[in-house]
């Protein structure tokens, strides 16, 4: 037979177990807006039951009586699968951006279709050997000559020194990320820490969530940067490996190392390794640029053959200079003063392999920035995506913690309820009972 | 079961929505206030390289078409001195025709001559004519006269080089003409040119003797119309180059206006189109921000007590 008390336990139980179910609803809603929060649920179970010994019920076998409920665990909602494919968008998002953040400034560096770019100039400076040639004798036309050359020159300097720098900014945004008080360094010493406080929440037998959420939306930032796998070591401690090393590992005394060579960065490192190197998109126009400033030295001074027009050792676009002077300027291959058939084959040169080759190079600039910008809205729509069913799982609704407030509430008042009855249940037996005649 | 919906998505979502409807208004806002439908070339690669080809392209069919201007200017001046030597060539046949005759005595064959010599400057002179400051019968030598005045300086100065202006991609018209042929080098060298047939004009004028009275009517006169004969020649072929020019300048106006017209189609935004599409995306836009706040403030909390 259950003591006369048990009823009052019971209720009790079922108080304190709606009172915490009461405070995880209030801790979902104060972090309805915390980025990287999951939703909490406590986990309700009946309490083990009490054992009615044999022959104590009707039939004179033993029954369980039921003795309430316990809150047996807080659990995090969150689907580690979806954070998986959220991560991998992340790598990819933060490849694109990168690459077309670089793009756009290389595409800027050229200034096309305007009014100022190399284009216009290349054109500019075909006018003027038309000029020229149809004045040979003044030298008004061939001073614009040379000064329109110049401007022209030091445009194709211009565009180069931009490109070099697009390429530096790649390198120094890399160095700065991986540097000893870079983003990497920080996020793996703050991984590391929480892994040691997990491990020892969990060893002592709690559910360290909010740490762990700590965590994840540490991955996640992390994960934008390059490739990151990561690998329960048993304890809830994790093991990432990141861009192809070990980053952090629970095992080591550090509990992470840094820094390391990577050797399979991915994500917006790899973009930026790719970025800043020879054969990356900037330094690739610039020596195609190169190209198209030799090509012009060389057709130039092939026709212009009394002493050269362009220096013809400066054969890139950050090296081509103007040798040529208002005297040395030759307009025609005898000295007479109104010959202009050199003026005239160079004035021929607009719309040649020089003005083809600078379009050809601007059109596969458009071409790959482009790209660039399809690939970083397309990688933004996927990791959306994701992490719209990411926060389906794991977001906080305010609707339902309202419903699960009205519904624990309600819960409560009913065990307090319970309890009233089983006061008054005692009140009759102690006060009431056994009064007869006083 | 449908999909749970939390209020960060539902947050999220309108804001990712508004910031591309945004997006898309800020262009069309650009491609309104630029007239451009290509500020960059990632806008429309092919339509960059399209565009820079036709601005090239155009480019050159402005100079060309300066270029005929030029030649034109050339050519006139050129065809104004030949006709004003056509006129003194004229006027020196008649003269040698009243010279030749037995009834001009030796006084007036006399005057005849002193006016042939002053014709002969005049020759010369419309030689010596100018374009620009640029001697136009020189040859590629256009600082220098062609022919000094006076009788002791008949030889050329000038020398055989030829002068073009590039009319198209590759084409180039010569616009000096050979005054040597016609001129040639006066009397010492004797290769029967109109400063030689001049020269030999006066001196049998003035000679007297029955054989240079004959030579007046005979070889001088057959001389003076062969000259004549390539004078006419010279003014047809400078009248055949200006008809050239003429035809490339219309040639060069009516490619001018195509080239226009088709980077304008490349390069400019198409008013009308732009205009409506972005009233459309700024109602949608407007729509967008209205849900948005509607949906943000509502939730279970508003219609509870």
């Amino acid at each position: 037979m259950t003591s006369a008390f048990f009823g009052l336990q019971t209720s009790l139980r079922g108080l304190l177990a709606q009172q915490q179910a009461i405070d995880i609803t209030g801790h979902n809603i104060a972090n309805a807006n915390t980025a990287g929060y999951s939703r909490q649920e406590a986990v309700l179970e009946p309490t083990p039951a009490y054992l009615i010994p044999a022959n104590s019920v009707d039939n004179g076998s033993g029954a369980q009586l039921g003795s309430g409920v316990d809150v047996a665990s807080i659990q995090r909602i969150r689907d580690q699968f979806l954070d998986l494919q959220y991560r991998a968008q992340q790598m990819s998002l933060g490849d694109a951006t990168a690459r077309t953040t670089s793009l756009d400034q290389a595409q800027g560096a050229f200034d096309e279709p305007s009014g100022d770019g190399i284009q216009a100039q290349l054109s500019r400076f075909w006018d003027a050997w038309s000029a020229v040639a149809n004045a040979p004798e003044d030298a008004g036309a061939r001073a614009a000559l040379v000064t329109g050359a110049q401007t022209l020159t030091s445009t194709f300097g211009a565009v180069s020194d931009q490109l070099t720098t697009v390429a530096q900014q790649a390198q120094d945004e890399y160095d700065s990320i991986t540097g000893p008080n870079g983003d990497i360094a920080n996020m793996a010493s703050q991984l590391a820490g929480l892994n040691r406080a997990i491990g020892d929440a969990v060893f002592r037998g709690q559910q360290p969530n909010d740490l762990m959420d700590q965590r994840d939306a540490l991955i996640d930032r992390l994960s934008q940067l390059g490739q990151v796998s990561v690998t329960d070591t048993g304890d809830s401690r994790d093991r990432i490996d990141f861009g192809g090393v070990t980053l952090v590992d629970p095992s080591t005394p550090a509990g992470y190392t840094w820094p390391q060579t990577l050797t399979a960065p991915g994500g917006k490192l790899g973009a930026l390794l790719d970025l800043a190197s020879p054969t990356g998109p900037a330094l690739t126009y610039r020596s195609q640029l190169d190209a198209v400033a030799s090509d012009l030295v060389s057709s130039v001074n092939a026709l212009h053959t009394a002493t050269p027009f362009f220096d013809p050792a400066g054969t890139t676009a950050a090296t081509i200079d103007v040798v040529a002077t208002i005297a040395t300027v030759q307009t025609g291959s005898t000295g007479a003063s109104g010959a202009n058939d050199v003026a005239q084959a160079i004035a021929g040169l607009r719309g040649g392999s020089t003005d083809q080759m600078y379009q050809a190079l601007v059109a596969r600039v458009g071409v790959e920035t482009q790209a660039a910008e399809t690939a970083q809205s397309t990688a933004q729509s996927l990791s959306d995506a994701v992490d719209q069913r990411r926060q389906s799982v794991a977001g906080v609704s305010l609707d339902e913690e309202m419903m699960n407030l009205m519904r624990f509430q309600r819960g409560y008042q009913a065990s307090a309820r319970t309890m009233t009855t089983m006061d008054q249940m005692l009140d009759t037996l102690i006060n009431r009972t056994g009064s007869v005649g006083l | 079961m449908s999909m749970r919906i939390t209020m960060l998505m539902s947050s999220q979502t309108m804001l990712s929505d508004i910031n591309e409807g945004y997006d898309r208004l800020t262009r069309l806002q650009q491609e309104l206030s630029s007239g451009k439908a290509i500020s960059k070339p990632s806008d429309d690669p092919f339509g960059t390289s399209r565009a820079m080809g036709l601005r090239g392209e155009l480019a050159g069919l402005t100079q060309f078409q300066s270029n005929v201007d030029d030649g034109t200017g050339w050519l006139n001046t050129s065809d104004t001195a030949l006709s004003q030597m056509s006129d003194v060539l004229q006027r020196a046949r008649e003269l040698l025709v009243q010279g030749g005759s037995d009834t001009t005595d030796q006084n007036a064959r006399n005057a005849i001559a002193d006016e042939i010599d002053q014709l002969t400057d005049s020759v010369k002179q419309e030689a010596n004519v100018q374009y620009a400051g640029k001697y136009v019968f020189s040859g590629t030598a256009t600082s220098t006269p062609p022919y000094q005045l006076g009788a002791a300086a008949d030889r050329y100065a000038g020398d055989a080089g030829t002068i073009t202006r590039a009319i198209g991609p590759n084409v180039q018209v010569p616009i000096n003409s050979d005054i040597h042929s016609l001129l040639g080098d006066g009397q010492a060298s004797g290769d029967n040119k109109l400063l030689n047939t001049l020269r030999d004009i006066a001196d049998n004028l003035r000679g007297g003797t029955p054989a240079d009275a004959d030579a007046l009517r005979g070889a001088d006169l057959q001389r003076l119309d062969a000259n004549l004969d390539t004078l006419n020649q010279i003014r047809a072929d400078v009248g055949a180059r200006t008809n050239r020019l003429a035809i490339a300048s219309s040639r060069l106006s009516a490619l001018q206006s195509n080239s226009t017209q088709l980077l304008s189609n490349t390069e400019d935004a198409d008013m009308a189109s732009t205009v409506t599409t972005y009233t459309t995306q700024q109602a949608a836009y407007n729509a967008a921000l209205r849900a948005g706040a509607n949906i943000v403030q509502s939730s279970l909390l508003d219609f509870l007590n």
